[in-house]
């Protein structure tokens, strides 16, 4: 049946599929409408992707959600969006199921929680299959399969059988993606596809849905906050601020030409990796990837840093990052190609994906005689044995040194150790081999009662600001707690600290008395700042202080923290996964991975001339907020993931 | 717990934007004043704490408590003259209403009814608070210990509860009834709670567990703060929530199982009263004296249903997943206003 | 997986080896084992405390005598038991136990699986609602049943379930037609409240209800079914076609003709082997094991059925007819039993009040295998309803929280915006996973059942395990006490390691990590 209306009204290439006009959603909360978002017009066409671009609370993801019928059950929709002749708002549930999944499909955000935890993934796909299409299983079967090798799912016989808790992040939104295309809808919403994945694995999912989309022709609506996602992506971008839409336009004029102040003022929050570097940053261009094998090669026989046992294994298993000539007519047996070149003897001296030894970059050499805030000396450390789970090595061989004043970042993706290495310098995880050394006492081995006088001397700033203040304490005592407990300072000395505090992080002093629901994640962020501040630490830890705030707003808490640094002096260990980020705070970046540090140099070093393939990989994977730039790196960073994804 | 929370508002609205939502109402407050809100909001507990008190001051003032005179003119004890035709209820509707000498009746020896559900409710409201009591601080203690410090702690006290949990409370309950026997409530009290705890044991040790990998832990430990300074000041008030529902939970069992090891014989045993008691020593004249029997279990019902249902407002209050529930009635009304509005 | 069974297993064994201990402990103390010596004035009173003295060995430590108990328990494993004596009446241990444990699993089993059902049933359908009429009615109901004391219920239902129902059967004849009006009126609101839908269903729906329930009291009083109930063949057909319907509408929806078909077709052959079957259990002397055998056939006809409909799902027709079947095969047994019902209540040994309030089965009653079951199940009736009301309430507040938990989750609306109808949403993607947590409640609930055995049993006179504690605590008698304290605690550590393997076997989670 529906088979039929699609070959009816097969929209051909650039027609428009839906036509939104004068849309709105409302919710009814405390016994009164309140508008989520309002006066939406938009036309999607085939093959072209619509990205809706907003901050937290835009009404982005509702607006789209209403075109499906999937409010909750105090929203409502008004207004027209109209799929192929087909008036979606308003629509009676019954055939509001016909057109879900099959005539417009979702690919959601968290593709952990957006699967059903107790099916087989290729169930799913099959449900959805078998709820549209009148097919048997074992058809069904032989077109998830079909899907799943579309979506690039390795082994997809094996898959098929899998649970999601079984599939990693990227592959489980790749099920997801494969669900979502079964029954080739004309119009696909994919609400914020990447934003739960680490950068690497974003990278290949916007490949693969870049790969799709010109396959498939299907209109598309990309939901996002992440301008460098918009920027690989879209065709044409809507700006929507507090449910109203601000700008519309095609990709280079939102980029490029700006109009309203908001859209400029929310490019302008957007780090832009390379800012702080000469010369270019790695991945901007093909060259850089093919040009990589020679200047390692050099480098790698000046460099007195470098350890020479890594050359004999670079010689043996080369070809990861030696993605090589012919960029310029780059062919999709590009890997082949390398991979001749690999076995041809290409004289390179490089690292292979899976090493763990530390490249130092000139400069970067951990030189343990001088004066330092943090050391770490071939520092390993376990998050301990609990009931029956056993001890777990999160940080293997780390050799990292802090001097005083000194801003370090430390990048990496999930699971990747960065966070544990900030704890094990608060003394939250143990250090079981080499050695801790913070402010030059060692803290390895030290109790909770031990490490109190040392706690002075160090501060934290946590990701998530909800949750790193008592919600149960007004946030003035949060912040005076340490001045309380180290100093024992009581009554109106403490209260005239603690609004010193809050004038130094921007806040009004009234503040104080507020609890932390009350506040905005900016705010509380700034208040989890001036905790950590209140001794005046001579190191600071700031676990990805920023990746739990809207853009604009990080860009606002980075200003002040690096005023605060200029004023207060402290050293920091300032850990994210945005690699623009720290290259714009750190003066050196370290890289993990799986537990080990990979590279380490000055940001420029690592920025413009990464060694180790994993950073090479990570910088190319990074979008920037840029759509000419992002094309260029996008052929680079699409070598770089074919060259390393099995490496 | 809390991505469980998120991804339940997922749904409904972004999430910052459900803050906003929720600050705009809760402008200004402390958490406990939220908390207090939503419960003064929920009907069903707002009447069942009115009626409990009722019942708690009627029954302490009709039969006066340690040695205070009641108001009322009979005592439990005093036998009297049976009035009605079996010692039936006097209350009548000649002249409107009139309640009588003896409005619950009399028994077979002509003491009045009245008096004796009073006293048994004083009695079982009593224990019934004494068990709470006790069942607060052992599980709030043990299942704080166990949840914080994890390891061979948690594992001893842990199988000390399964110790617990293994036999029905009523069988425990009927052996150490036994064994302290007779007729003082507040002994029973005491030892029914020593049995009780171990659910709210556990339900604080996971809140405890989970508040644990909270960052604010994290950095109030960062802070300077000693262990004993972060369970109690940090995370206790962050398990109230908990302690506080299931402890009222825990006293709705609590009356319940008193009533039944009163009935069986192993709680409160004659000269001693209390509701469970009263039935029991009734039971056999249901036919005959049916006024015996209902009103002693009527008041046991009445208070074990009033303590559930604050229960259940104060688990509304607490849960932050509940917001204000919408008034779909409300809500088709102004829809519909709209829509003529349009017209 | 079974390596963490095993260590759980060990561990609770021990832990239910000190309990036994400590209570061995706490009984010496807490009984008085000379209370019927109290009040004598036998002029040989200090012989009568020393021969007591012996006969119990008390002049043994206590810690000693529990290890002599404890290895009396521990023959056992080589099959000689010896739980003591029942010092009172003489009696071995052992002979007390036999009957009971068999008493008890039988009022227990019964009780849980029909409060499961139900509370699943109308949890689930409270959530789904959640926040209407039905809903806030049906948190009252639980909330009343959370509150209500087992004996304060058992008394009423001793009085109104059984001695005025049996008034009743011997003299029917009503007073007001308004108890019928109101029920009727309140069966078409709880109707209408659960099925919910717009106005015109929602009016639709109450007077069907109403109608309906009417038409069956009608019915009953009418055709004076109450003294001689049957089934008969006209009901097996009814209810088996309306099973059949049902059963398709919960497993595929009715939109799927073939599976329609397949449960209507297996509705029809129970109907058509009904009065075969009437001949079998004249001729044939039944037990259970043909039951049991019957069952098996059927259902292997039923999933003969549902392949033999073939469609691209074959698996899921056989399901649906397989329930269907169970549904029908329990019709007819339930129509062959009451069949029976007219001999029954004509013994003298019932005089003509059928719904027993005393006792686990009639004495003197001799009959076929028929007349011995319909005799358990009237005594069954009024206990298991009381056990069903206490444990009712938790399983339905806990399946709507859970439920509740689980349609909130990504995956729901994921099911959603595939395109799945909200009948598919809820059985296949929200129940599933709304049950899984069950898991860890029933064995809680099943100690908790046992307790409430205790009263009941009491109550209504039923032999089992809790009026053993009961009687043998009242006469201080103390290896009856701790055989049911070990049997007890080895039923709820059985229960916890059933719940525990059928959780791992239902959550993928956890059946593949470990």
């Amino acid at each position: 049946m529906t088979e039929k209306t699609r070959s009816d009204s097969q929209p051909g290439k650039g027609s428009p599929i839906l036509e939104v006009k004068d849309l709105g959603v409302k919710f009814w909360v405390s016994d009164e409408w309140w508008t989520a978002a309002e006066h939406l017009d938009y036309t999607v066409n085939a093959g072209e992707v619509l990205a809706i671009v907003g901050e937290s609370g835009s009404g982005k993801s509702q607006s789209s959600m209403s075109l499906l019928g999937l409010l909750p059950s105090n929203g409502r929709a008004t207004g027209s969006a109209v799929l192929n002749g087909t008036e979606l708002i308003g629509m009676p549930p019954e055939r509001m199921q016909g057109v879900r999944g099959n005539d417009i499909s979702v690919i959601f955000q968290e593709p952990m929680t957006a699967l059903n935890p107790v099916y087989t993934a290729g169930y799913q796909i099959v449900e959805t299959l078998r709820v549209h299409l009148d097919i048997g299983p074992s058809e069904a079967k032989e077109r998830a399969l079909e899907l799943m090798r579309l979506v690039e799912i390795p082994d997809p016989e094996d898959r098929f059988h899998s649970f999601p808790h079984q599939l990693s992040g990227g592959q489980r939104q790749r099920i997801m993606i494969a669900q979502a295309l079964a029954c080739q809808p004309k119009l696909l919403i994919a609400d914020e596809p990447t934003t739960a994945l680490d950068v690497t694995v974003q990278a290949e999912i916007l490949k693969l849905m870049r790969e799709l989309k010109s396959k498939l022709d299907a209109g598309i609506i990309l939901i996002t906050h992440d301008m460098g996602v918009v920027a690989d992506m879209a065709d044409r971008i809507i700006v929507m601020r507090a449910g109203q839409v601000v700008e519309t336009g095609t990709a280079e004029e939102i980029f490029y030409r700006p109009q309203h102040p908001y859209t400029r003022q929310l490019l302008d929050a957007v780090p832009h990796l390379g800012a702080g570097t000469e010369g270019e940053v790695f991945g901007s261009s093909l060259d850089d990837v093919e040009s990589s094998s020679f200047r390692h090669a050099e480098e790698g026989e000046v460099d007195p840093h470098h350890d020479g046992s890594r050359d004999s294994l670079g010689t043996k298993h080369a070809g990861s990052a030696t993605v090589a000539e012919g960029g310029a007519n780059r062919t999709d047996d590009l890997d082949a190609e390398s991979r001749e070149l690999a076995e041809a003897g290409q004289p390179d001296h490089h690292i292979e994906m899976d090493s763990t030894e530390t490249f130092y970059h000139p400069g970067s050499q951990a030189d343990f005689s001088k004066p330092s805030a943090l050391q770490l000396r071939d520092a390993a450390i376990e998050y301990p044995a609990s009931g029956r789970k056993k001890a777990f090595r999160a940080a293997h061989h780390i050799n990292l040194m802090i001097a005083p004043g000194e801003v370090v970042g430390l990048v990496g993706e999930s699971g990747s150790g960065k966070t544990t290495i900030g704890r094990a310098a608060l003394g939250l995880l143990p250090t079981v081999e080499g050695d801790m050394v913070v402010n030059g006492t060692s803290i390895k081995g030290l109790s909770n009662k031990q490490m109190r006088p040392l706690r002075k001397e160090v501060g934290i700033v946590f990701q998530d600001p909800g949750s790193s203040l008592n919600p149960r304490l007004p946030v003035g005592e949060s912040i005076g707690e340490p001045l309380y407990l180290h100093e024992g300072m009581k009554g109106p000395e403490l209260s005239r600290k603690v609004e010193e505090l809050l004038t130094a992080v921007e806040l009004p002093t009234s503040m104080r008395n507020r609890y932390p629901h009350e506040l905005s994640g900016g705010q509380r962020q700034r208040i989890g700042i001036a905790r950590a501040l209140t001794l005046r630490p001579k190191l600071l830890i700031a676990d990805e202080p920023t990746s739990a705030l809207d853009v604009s707003v990080q860009a606002k808490v980075l200003d002040l923290f690096e005023g605060l640094q200029k004023e207060y002096g402290f050293a920091c260990l300032f850990i994210s996964h945005d690699l623009a980020v720290v290259e714009r705070i750190a003066e050196r970046i370290a890289v993990m991975r799986h537990g080990y540090l990979v590279e380490i140099g000055k940001s420029s070093q690592v920025v413009s001339n990464p060694v180790h393939p994993y950073t090479q990989r990570l910088l190319s994977a990074v979008p920037v907020p840029d759509p000419t730039e992002q094309r260029k790196r996008r052929e680079a960073r699409d070598a770089v993931l074919e060259a390393t994804t099995n490496a | 717990m809390s991505t469980n929370n998120d991804n339940q508002n997922a749904l409904a609205l972004d999430e910052v934007r459900d803050n906003a939502i929720e600050s705009k109402e809760t402008e200004g407050l402390s958490q406990g004043k939220i908390v207090l809100r939503k419960f003064l909001r929920h009907k069903g507990a707002m009447i069942s704490i009115i009626v409990l008190v009722l019942v708690a001051v009627f029954a302490f003032s009709a039969q006066g408590i340690a040695g205070l005179p009641g108001w009322w003119k009979y005592s439990h004890t005093a036998s009297g003259q049976v009035l009605n035709p079996g010692g039936a209820p006097t209350w009548s509707f000649s002249n409107l209403f009139s309640l009588g000498e003896h409005p619950f009746g009399q028994d077979e020896i002509g003491r009045d009814n009245f008096a004796r559900v009073m006293k048994g409710t004083q009695i079982s409201i009593i224990v019934m608070f004494i068990i709470g009591a006790v069942c607060l601080i052992i599980g709030t203690t043990v299942g704080a210990l166990a949840g914080y410090y994890r390891g061979w702690i948690d594992s001893v006290l842990m199988r000390i509860t399964d110790g617990f949990i293994i036999l029905p409370v009523i069988v425990v309950g009927s052996i150490l009834g036994v064994l302290v026997g007779g007729s003082s409530g507040p002994m029973l009290g005491l030892a029914l709670g020593c049995i009780l705890w171990t659910g709210l044991a556990r339900l604080v040790r996971g809140d405890f567990m989970s508040l644990r990998e909270r960052e604010f832990v994290d950095s109030a430990r960062v802070a300077g703060a000693s262990d004993f300074r972060i369970m109690f000041k940090h995370m206790l008030p962050n398990a109230m929530g908990v302690i506080i529902v299931n402890t009222t939970l825990i006293m709705s069992q609590a009356i319940v199982l008193e009533a039944s090891l009163s009935y069986l014989g192993f709680g409160i045993q004659p000269p001693g009263i209390s509701l469970g008691q009263l039935i029991s020593e009734y039971q056999t004249s249901f036919a005959t004296r049916p006024w015996l029997f209902w009103w002693p279990g009527l008041f046991i019902i009445i208070i074990a249903l009033c303590v559930n249902f604050i229960g259940d407002g104060l688990r509304d209050a607490f849960d932050p997943r509940m917001k204000t529930i919408p008034s779909w009635r409300k809500m088709k009304k102004a829809e519909r206003m709209a829509q003529k509005g349009a017209k | 997986m079974i390596r963490f069974i095993l260590r759980r297993l060990l561990s609770t064994a021990l832990v239910l080896l000190v309990v036994t201990f400590v209570l061995y402990l706490l009984l010496n103390v807490a009984l008085d084992f000379f209370w019927d010596l109290r009040s004598s004035t036998s002029p040989n009173i200090e012989a009568l405390y020393e021969s007591r003295r012996r006969l119990l060995d008390l002049d043994t430590p206590a810690v000693i005598r529990y290890f002599k108990w404890l290895a009396g328990v521990g023959g056992c494993a080589i099959g000689q038991c010896d739980f003591g004596i029942a010092w009172k009446s003489g009696q071995e241990v052992t002979d007390q136990l036999q009957g009971a444990i068999v008493n008890t699993i039988k009022l227990i089993t019964a009780s849980t699986i029909v409060a499961i059902i139900l509370g699943i049933a109308v949890g689930m359908i409270s959530a789904i609602r959640q926040y209407s009429g039905f809903d806030y009615f049906i948190t009252f109901v639980s909330f009343l049943l959370y509150s209500l004391p087992v004996f304060w219920v058992a008394v009423l239902l001793k009085q109104y379930g059984a001695i005025d129902i049996n008034n009743f059967i011997n003299d029917p004849t009503f007073d007001s037609w308004w108890p019928i009006i109101i029920v009727c009126a309140a069966m078409g609101l709880f109707w209408m409240g659960a099925l919910g839908g717009n106005g015109k269903r929602r009016v639709i729906t109450f007077s069907a209800a109403t109608l309906i329930t009417f038409a069956t009291i009608y019915y009953i009083l009418a055709s004076s079914w109450l003294q001689h109930p049957s089934i008969g063949v006209v009901g097996v057909i009814i209810i088996g076609l309306g099973a059949a319907v049902v059963m398709t509408y919960l497993s595929t929806g009715l939109k799927n003709r073939r599976v329609l078909y397949a449960s209507l077709t297996t509705a029809a052959i129970g109907a058509l082997l009904f009065m075969p079957l009437q001949y079998l259990f004249y001729y044939v002397e039944m037990n259970w094991l043909w039951m049991t055998g019957l069952l098996i056939v059927a259902i292997a006809v039923a999933i003969g059925v549902g392949l033999a409909f073939r469609g691209p799902d074959p698996w899921d027709t056989a399901r649906t007819t397989s329930f269907t079947a169970i549904i029908v095969a329990f019709l007819i047994f339930a129509d062959r039993v009451l069949q029976g019902w007219q001999d029954y209540s004509n013994d003298p040994a019932i005089n003509n009040r059928p719904i027993a309030t005393i006792g686990a089965s009639a004495p003197n009653i001799d009959g076929d295998f028929w007349i011995t079951n319909l005799d358990s199940f009237t005594h069954l009736l009024l206990p298991s309803i009381a056990l069903i009301l206490i444990s009712f309430a938790s399983y339905t507040r806990y399946t709507r929280g859970s439920m509740l938990e689980v349609m909130g989750q990504d995956y729901i609306r994921t099911a959603r915006a595939k395109g799945l109808n909200e009948r598919t949403v809820i059985m296949r993607h929200a129940l599933r996973n709304a049950l899984l947590p069950l898991a860890s409640v029933v064995p809680v609930d099943i100690i908790t059942m046992i307790g409430g055995a205790v009263i009941t049993e009491t109550i209504f006179g039923w032999n089992g395990m809790g009026k053993l504690f009961i009687d043998s605590m009242r006469q201080a008698e103390l290896d009856p006490v701790m055989a049911y304290i070990l049997i007890t605690g080895l039923l709820s550590i059985i229960a916890n390691l059933v719940a525990d393997f059928l959780y791992a076997v239902l959550d993928p989670r956890i059946r593949v990590n470990a």
